[in-house]
């Protein structure tokens, strides 16, 4: 026993090691620099803050505009899992449903304002379709548009899954009951959701009140939070004091709704048999349902159609002849081909080290037993992680890295990616290898392997799929992020999603358009790659434990 | 079990792999480029890249833009301690952040300017603003053309005008120069409520944006530079531009090389006396402002009412100008 953990507490401490330096230094640094005014310690940054003009306004707008958001993503994520777990619409529809509810994540949110621009603005796709412009897009519907669309894969794929999880065998208990078709509903679906549609609404909440990309391209002069944040720092006034008041005001409701989507966790209903029952006929509620969930992928699908539309042609809206010019001006850019290398390398790299990292700190809590203390402070962390917002996190390590050797550097860029993603990716892992046989370690070291062998030979195999799906979630996720990066990126480091933000001063939406689209198609390759991988794995084992049943 | 761990095997060989050949490309070579900041226009941008190319210096610099609020941010907070070794920008924010971190140093070629500039930098562009409009929307919509920047504000404009945003963008504060100078700094404040009113919206963070919105019909008029207004007129775009009757203000962009003790590249000094040897033809026929002796500008591309603001531009004018324009923005 005692072997096994020199192992586990070199891990540990490697992780401690990563996350104090490059975590707790600079959000303590931060911190120490919303409280240093001109004359020592002093509240003068915050009262500056709070005294100027506007960001009491823009404060009041991102609570406003996330909550509005977060509530109408609720709403519809559960139209279209009602849509897929509740009505008896053709199965090939559902899947496009839920294809269509996960795309958004593919990509970048600055690329989404764009696309609203594109579609909805006064020369837009849908404008001249439509022949009149639907609704003012700047400013409040171009922010609720945008993060509806932004939260709506998560939120999905939140209320999705428990949907899963919930026996309908109550539906025909109830009806036997004699309820009425809406206490009915109210009882058997809702209920057993309730803490699932609170956690959608505040995981919602958090990520529109924290994103930057949207507020930079449809904000107009809907000033929020991210925006203050932004110009704070990188204006042409630049204070970096009160920036770090903003960051830290930022970070209160953050740190709030996590605590209590913890507090939520308790109340997930898990039924522990999940009975398949076939589902009564209701044509009426196929139909409807079946038609608003079409309009919402309609919906989401035509924002993103302009994507596919604004580069292929000569100059939108005025010379609309198909040209795949600007596609290969983009390939001939030497800078704008190095940029997508630079992401894709930065990707791959986050994807790696991000693996390792959650894969070590899941052994520390799962596979181990080590201090309880110990594996307290992995929780911790990931808890921390998850609470912080990236535009915090890239201004602390603004603050704690400039004029040191790693300033404007890929390692940093790496680094700031695993550790803002780290919570999902060692959650993932964790309760995979805490499903597997607690004994597999002790019987190996019996048989004569040492540790590492165990947990290559035995362990590592079984979590091969989760270890993908970590691997792509880092992937996926490090190819889109702007808002960290946006502070930390330099002229040799330039990603994707930085050099958005850079086009978007000049204007030139056929190359964010482009860029965009590469960033989408390398997410999709990716991402069915891993599958692929994940599918084959999971066959091959299926086939084994036959082969194996066979031969008994 | 032996292909579990091929798959993984595989996958972080590969992975491995795409990093050390993309961080590969990116080694070495990479690091003794000069990296070049600069706050200037694609046709600036173009022109400067082009005289490197052409000189001897193709692929060993790295040139990165930003917008203007953005660089001078970065300039007064980073100080020596910015990436770049070599800047183009506003020459108002050099002289500042000159004078606040002392990062630049004095060039070490000679340059015949017709203004006095100081030692660290040499003009490479002068800008002016005017008023541009969309002739197409104009006569859709039945508008008078403006005569003035005053006129921005006629209520009949609503919804139609574009202009940027002092905050983010120096272009703005030509349009605030001009009514300062005319109408005095309260007089200025009451045609900027107006102006900010008619655009609701669009009041942009990019400079050239204003003309890229007149262009795509998103707006009638806009305020914004003229030699871009001038450049989509020529190519026979439905733009016109007209010089406003409070005057055409200007603001000149220059380069400095940074001072970063040891760590200086002697290559960036050298890159800046290329610009300015051979950039300046491409960029006179883009700006058409002589700045070094010898030069002339075709009567037709002079501005009809070329003028100077009566303070030197400096951050703090900046700042109050600033703040003017935010006390008119609508709540």
């Amino acid at each position: 026993m005692k072997q096994k953990n020199k192992e586990i507490k070199v891990i540990f401490a490697f992780l401690t090691l990563l996350f104090a330096v490059f975590l707790a230094i600079p959000m303590v640094r931060l911190l120490f620099k919303s409280f240093v005014g001109d004359s020592g310690i002093s509240l003068e940054s915050y009262l500056s803050v709070f005294a100027s003009r506007g960001f009491g306004k823009a404060l009041g707008n991102s609570f406003l505009v996330a909550s509005v958001s977060a509530l109408t993503t609720t709403a519809i994520a559960f139209l279209l899992a009602y849509t897929i777990h509740y009505t008896n619409v053709p199965g090939r529809a559902k899947s496009l449903i839920q294809g269509a509810a996960l795309l958004p994540m593919l990509l970048p949110t600055i690329t989404y304002g764009f696309s609203i621009i594109y579609s909805f603005g006064k020369q837009g796709l849908l404008t001249r379709l439509f022949g009149r412009q639907l609704f003012d897009i700047y400013g409040f519907n171009g922010l609720l548009l945008g993060y509806v669309i932004y939260t709506l894969p998560i939120s999905f794929l939140l209320i999705n899954n428990t949907m899963g999880y919930i026996d309908k065998k109550y539906m025909i208990v109830s009806r036997i009951m004699g309820d009425n078709g809406l206490s009915a509903f109210m009882m058997t679906i809702i209920r057993p959701l309730m803490g699932t549609l609170a956690a959608s609404f505040i995981q919602s909440f958090f990520l529109c009140f924290t994103d930057f990309g949207i507020p930079a391209s449809v904000g107009g002069k809907f000033q929020v939070i991210a925006g203050v944040l932004y110009d704070e720092m990188l204006g042409s006034v630049p204070d970096f004091h009160n920036g770090a008041v903003v960051a830290m005001v930022m970070l209160i409701p953050s740190v709030a709704s996590i605590l209590v989507l913890q507090y939520l966790e308790r109340y997930n209903v898990r039924y522990s048999k999940i009975s398949v029952i076939e589902l009564h006929k209701n044509r009426a509620r196929d139909w409807v349902c079946g038609i608003l969930s079409t309009l919402v992928i309609t919906g989401v699908l035509s924002v993103f159609a302009v994507i596919f539309v604004v580069p292929f042609v000569s100059e939108w809206p005025y010379d609309i002849r198909f040209t795949l010019e600007h596609v290969t001006a983009v390939f001939a850019d030497d800078a704008l081909f190095g940029v997508c290398k630079n992401s894709l390398f930065t990707a791959a790299a986050t994807a790696v080290f991000g693996t390792l990292a959650a894969y070590g700190a899941a052994l520390v809590t799962a596979r181990s037993t080590v201090n309880k203390k110990l594996k307290n402070v992995i929780e911790g962390i990931a808890l921390i992680t998850n609470t912080i917002p990236g535009m915090v996190i890239g201004l602390a390590f603004l603050f704690s890295f400039s004029g040191t050797a790693v300033q404007n550097t890929f390692f940093i860029i790496i680094v700031c990616n695993v550790i803002h993603f780290f919570s999902t990716p060692y959650l993932m892992m964790k309760n995979s290898l805490a499903k597997m046989n607690a004994s597999w370690e002790t019987t190996a070291m019996l048989m004569g392997d040492n540790w590492i062998k165990t947990i290559l030979r035995v362990v590592t195999p079984n979590a091969v799929s989760t270890i993908l799906e970590v691997f792509s979630y880092y992937f996926v996720n490090a190819m889109v992020t702007i808002s960290a990066v946006i502070f930390i990126a330099g002229a040799r480091t330039m990603v994707i999603t930085t050099k958005i933000k850079e086009l978007q001063y000049y204007n030139k939406y056929n190359e964010i358009f482009v860029l965009s689209l590469l960033i989408l198609f390398t997410n999709l390759a990716a991402k069915s790659l891993f599958q692929y991988l994940a599918n084959r794995k999971q066959k091959t084992a299926a086939s084994k434990s036959r082969a194996v049943k066979t031969a008994q | 079990m032996k292909n579990t761990k091929k798959i993984l095997l595989l996958g972080l060989a590969s992975s491995l792999g795409i990093c050390t050949i993309l961080g590969g490309c990116n080694g070495s070579s990479e690091k003794d480029k000069v990296v070049i900041y600069s706050n200037a226009d694609d046709e600036a941008i173009t022109a400067m890249k082009h005289a490197l190319d052409n000189n001897g210096f193709k692929d060993q610099y790295i040139l990165q833009s930003f917008g203007t609020s953005e660089l001078g941010g970065k300039l007064l907070a980073e100080g020596s301690n910015i990436e770049a070794d070599l800047v183009t920008m506003s020459t108002f924010y050099l002289e500042s952040a000159q004078e606040q971190n002392k990062m630049f140093k004095d060039l070490d070629f000679d340059v015949q300017t017709l203004d006095t500039y100081p030692a660290y930098c040499a003009p490479i562009t002068a800008q002016e603003g005017a008023v541009i409009i969309n002739t197409e929307m104009m006569k859709e919509n039945q508008l008078p053309a403006p005569a003035s920047i005053k006129d921005l504000a006629n209520p009949e404009y609503k919804d139609m005008v574009s202009v940027t945003d002092i905050n983010s963008s120096s272009t703005a504060w030509l349009l605030i120069q001009a009514l300062v100078s005319e109408y005095g700094e309260e007089g200025a404040k009451e045609v900027l409520k107006g102006i900010y009113k008619n655009a609701g919206d669009h009041i942009e963070d990019s400079g050239s944006a204003p003309l890229k919105k007149v262009r795509a019909g998103e707006a009638a008029i806009g305020f914004g530079l003229r030699h871009q207004a001038a450049a989509d007129k020529e190519s026979g775009l439905p733009v016109d531009y007209i010089d406003p009757a409070e005057g055409n203000f200007s603001l000149t962009e220059s380069a400095a090389v940074l001072d970063k003790g040891t760590k200086s590249k002697e290559a960036a000094m050298e890159m800046a006396e290329c610009i300015m040897d051979n950039a300046r033809e491409e960029l006179l026929a883009a700006y058409p402002i002589p700045l070094y002796e010898g030069e002339t500008e075709a009567t037709a591309d002079k501005s009809g009412n070329p003028k100077i603001f009566s303070e030197p531009l400096t951050v703090d004018l900046l700042k109050r100008h600033q703040e003017l324009s935010d006390s008119c923005k609508p709540e």
